[in-house]
């Protein structure tokens, strides 16, 4: 029976993680199924060879990609505290902690930048880049966030 | 020949229109790039060089006459991103600058951008294009757009789309969706690949967006 009720319990709060979206939504939530992605028209193109680590070496265009695309809501030093920061319910990922990133792998940050937050398992508030930044580009950036992190995936 | 140069010289300055002047005396580009072909110097305000192509003139005489926020967070040019708060607001113009500048500002266009269906996105279409909006696209991380009790919710470095529906034409909303380079040479916002059908319900969700739905 209790354990009845705890299946229940996790069920519920699950499900209200699940329908939160960006913008502190308390009205965003009545539809319970999200559309698939053919039907918002993403197909996603999973090339696994690209997902193998590949080391880009970080450059001044790094830095200026990052500063131009990922401090709106990231912040100009990778801080999350972007201008939009304070507007979003799930905070943007601080880029200088390493107890976090550290348990995040290259590819999944790779996969984070390429495919938006939601193809890892992350908050939505992220979007895709892989229409607007090259792959090479994304390698790059994964590399920099390793060094505004200090840290290495375990 | 003399003469015929004079001719030529006079009839050119004629044509001109008048009003063209409205734009220069009132210095819009000092911080707006009125003209394509301005592309080096680096402006303090939005591109008009396609106003007419993006804005609806109602709106835009509106505007001019009692100026609102459309960028919260200041038209940030800065590299950096910081965001400025130190930007005077827009000058409020009289109601016959209003009109000679919108009426000039119209003709401004860079572009004949195809038709969009008007007719308004029902209920739960506009249901399913918010969630889109917010969790598919993450369109509002950096837009303001209206949840569906009407309170204004997003990110600021974009420019607010609560009123998007009085502010810009729908064509001008799809075009620049599925070619933002025609408009924008380097934008922050992420290029989407959309299908035609989703774009095209995209822009008329965007549609639905205006001041007066805010509760």
């Amino acid at each position: 029976m209790l354990i009845n009720r705890k299946f229940l319990l996790t069920g519920i709060a699950l499900l209200i993680i699940l329908v939160t979206a960006c913008g502190q939504s308390e009205q965003s939530t009545s539809i319970a199924k999200p559309p698939t992605q053919q039907e918002v028209g993403e197909v996603r193109e999973v090339n696994r060879q690209t997902l193998q680590p590949k080391i880009v070496t970080v450059t001044e265009e790094t830095r200026q990609t990052y500063k131009w695309y990922c401090s709106q809501c990231h912040g100009v030093k990778g801080k999350g505290d972007g201008i939009n920061a304070k507007f979003l319910t799930v905070p943007p990922r601080n880029h200088t902690k390493a107890a976090y990133l550290e348990t995040r792998t290259n590819e999944q940050l790779f996969e984070a930048i390429k495919f938006g937050g939601l193809s890892v398992g992350r908050a939505p508030c992220m979007p895709a880049w892989g229409h607007t930044l090259a792959e090479d580009t994304i390698h790059s950036l994964v590399r920099y966030i390793r060094e505004l992190c200090h840290c290495e995936a375990f | 020949m003399k003469l015929l140069k004079t001719l030529i010289l006079s009839g050119l300055l004629l044509s001109a229109p008048a009003s063209a002047d409205v734009l220069a005396d009132k210095n819009c580009g000092s911080c707006h790039r009125l003209k394509p072909e301005e592309i080096e110097k680096s402006f303090t305000g939005p591109d008009l060089h396609y106003s007419g192509n993006k804005f609806q003139p109602e709106w835009l005489k509106q505007y001019l006459i009692n100026p609102e926020v459309i960028r919260p967070a200041g038209f940030v040019t800065d590299p950096g991103f910081l965001p400025k708060t130190d930007l005077p607001p827009h000058a409020s113009s009289s109601i016959e600058d209003a009109n000679a500048l919108t009426k000039e500002l119209m003709t401004l266009k860079i572009s004949t951008p195809a038709p969009v269906n008007p007719e308004p996105l029902s209920k739960g279409l506009r249901a399913k294009i918010k969630y889109q909006f917010e969790r598919t696209f993450g369109c509002i991380s950096c837009h303001q757009s209206l949840n569906l009790a009407g309170k204004v919710r997003g990110g600021i470095s974009g420019p607010s789309l609560v009123n998007a529906g009085n502010r810009l034409q729908a064509a001008w909303v799809a075009d620049l969706l599925k070619t933002p380079e025609t408009y924008i040479a380097k934008s922050r916002m992420p290029s989407y690949k959309m299908e035609p059908a989703t774009l095209e319900q995209f822009t008329r969700f965007l549609m639905t967006l205006k001041k007066e739905n805010i509760k």
